[in-house]
């Protein structure tokens, strides 16, 4: 009975700690979409990364000209 | 909360329902936003991190207050909140291309304000996205969690079906396609929407890998266990927001150059008989002061401005998906924050779907509206659609209490135009019928002569 009562309760306990601190997803993420983001995870974020440098590297160089041709620019 | 006595007058919203981090719903009048304790952690970081006040003061979020009243279900309830009511409910498949692709701007916008502030989108819903103000904003406060770094996006699936899928299919394919959303109430499958886009947006490294090579993996991995080690970094997931970002701002539709392009000129008014017109809705609108304003069959708008700009609540609704694009358009550019454009066949009109069809409701349904806009209108619905004028009237003595409406006679060219190419079978058409048929179920207070046209303006009121 004592044993039947603590497995119930560390049961709930369990069931509340979980669900009171697990994401509040709801919505089926599907095993193929959440498997596609994990296999390509590493190409995006390489690409974002070059992108974002490239940016950079883009901006520093208009910043530059602008700055030669005297414009007002920022 | 201390108070827990839930009333018979709690309504809740039949929309929400299937997120357990709270519901909506209806008291008095007035919309709730009920939090409960499964969400507290999240709703707390939305509020501290600040992402809250961020999203707000962009206008992407819209604005709620924290209400000491009693919540639809007390044993599940955290807390109630009271969003700001947003004037009309519109759905994905009642908009135009450019107003889904702004609402696709505005939720990976939003996605990537939670990111910088440690929270993420658990969903991402077309339908969790109205335009408020003229702009669209999120309207479910209750969408994000915190992100946990290395998982990755669990709306990814949603974003390709509600926005992706179909803004690719409405400008690669047939801008019409967009009313597959209206069947498929969580977004359109995507292998559907892959074998329906042409072959060269394979070619296209975003649509391949969102929308093809997605639905491959869907095939693929259809009743495979999500994989227990994690590894997207954030990186990752900001460069796939990105790429997202990238392939929604790419794709373009518009109206001009194509088979919705020229409709637009073809009225037969000399510009005074337009002014005219205009002056007469102005001046019929002054009298009876409607807050909200439907206009069916509103074109580009040119009248739904007339009642926008004397400061009703307007909607414009059309049947052509071009006429709304350029009408949304306009709105854009002008910064227009009453005036609503949305698409409508006024003859199978948007039904209630979804869950005891009440889950998106019908057109009629949504809102009730103080006067109605019916301008050139009456040709299409009685002779080319083959409605008769008494259903005509008691379909719309429903909608409103006022009713602006115009009689084309059939010497008209509009309706010569209709009759060209059929039989004239409709010997009912005729003024004295018109007045005689809608005089059963509205009062005539005025009806105006249009210049330099056939045409006649009415203005009715329902009849008590």
């Amino acid at each position: 009975m004592t044993i039947s009562v603590i497995t119930t309760l560390s049961t709930l306990a369990l069931f509340i700690s979980t669900h009171g601190k697990a994401n509040a997803a709801y919505l089926d993420p599907g095993s193929g979409s959440f498997i596609l983001q994990l296999l390509l995870a590493a190409l995006v974020g390489g690409a974002f990364i070059i992108k974002t440098y490239w940016k950079k590297i883009i901006g520093f160089f208009r910043k530059d000209s602008s700055r030669e041709k005297g414009g007002d620019e920022e | 909360m201390t108070q827990v006595r839930t009333s018979s007058a709690h309504h809740p919203v039949e929309a929400s329902f299937r997120d357990p981090s709270g519901y909506l719903f209806s008291l008095d009048g007035d919309l709730y936003r009920q939090v409960n304790s499964i969400y507290q952690e999240h709703y707390t970081r939305l509020m501290d991190s600040g992402l809250y006040q961020t999203l707000v003061d962009s206008e992407l979020l819209v604005p709620h207050q924290e209400v000491e009243i009693a919540p639809l279900d007390p044993i599940s309830a955290w807390r109630v909140i009271k969003p700001e009511r947003v004037e009309f409910i519109s759905y994905p498949y009642e908009w135009s291309f450019s107003q889904l692709k702004d609402a696709a701007l505005s939720t990976l916008e939003i996605q990537k304000l939670a990111l910088a502030r440690g929270m993420t989108l658990k969903d991402s819903s077309a339908y969790n996205i109205q335009f408020h103000r003229g702009k669209p904003v999120l309207i479910d406060t209750l969408s994000f969690e915190v992100y946990s770094e290395g998982e990755p996006w669990v709306a990814y699936r949603q974003f390709c079906q509600h926005f992706l899928a179909p803004l690719s299919l409405m400008a690669l394919r047939d801008v019409r396609l967009a009313q597959l959303l209206r069947i498929y109430i969580d977004g359109i499958p995507l292998d559907l929407a892959s074998q329906l886009l042409p072959g060269k947006t394979r070619l296209d490294i975003a649509l391949q890998m969102h929308i093809h090579l997605h639905a491959a993996s869907q095939k693929r991995f259809a009743s495979s266990a999500l994989p227990k080690e994690r590894q997207m970094s954030k990186t990752a997931m900001l460069g796939w927001i990105d790429s997202l970002e990238s392939a929604v701002n790419k794709l373009h539709w518009s109206p001009a150059g194509t088979a919705w392009g020229e409709y637009y000129t073809e009225t037969n008014y000399t510009p005074a008989g337009l002014e005219h017109k205009k002056a007469l809705v102005g001046d019929f609108l002054r009298q009876i002061q409607p807050k909200r304003v439907w206009d069916l069959g509103a074109n580009t708008g040119l009248f739904s401005r007339v009642a926008s700009q004397l400061g009703a609540s307007t909607v414009a609704f059309d049947i052509d998906p071009g006429a709304v694009e350029l009408n949304y358009q306009e709105c854009r550019k002008n910064g227009e924050t009453n005036l609503l454009p949305l698409l409508l066949d006024l003859t199978n009109p948007s039904p209630g779907i979804g869950w005891g069809n009440r889950e998106r409701l019908a057109f009629g349904e949504r809102a009730s509206v103080d006067a109605i806009l019916a301008l050139a209108l009456i040709h299409h619905l009685a002779i080319a659609n083959n409605v008769p004028l008494g259903r005509v009237s008691s379909y719309l003595c429903e909608l409103g209490r006022w009713l602006i409406i115009e009689f084309i006679p059939k010497e008209d060219s509009q309706v010569q135009r209709l009759l060209a190419s059929r039989q004239d079978i409709f010997s009912e058409y005729t003024q004295a019928h018109f007045e005689e048929i809608f005089a059963a179920n509205y009062t005539i207070h005025r009806a105006e002569a249009i210049q330099d046209s056939l045409r006649t303006l009415y203005l009715m009121e329902v009849r008590h």
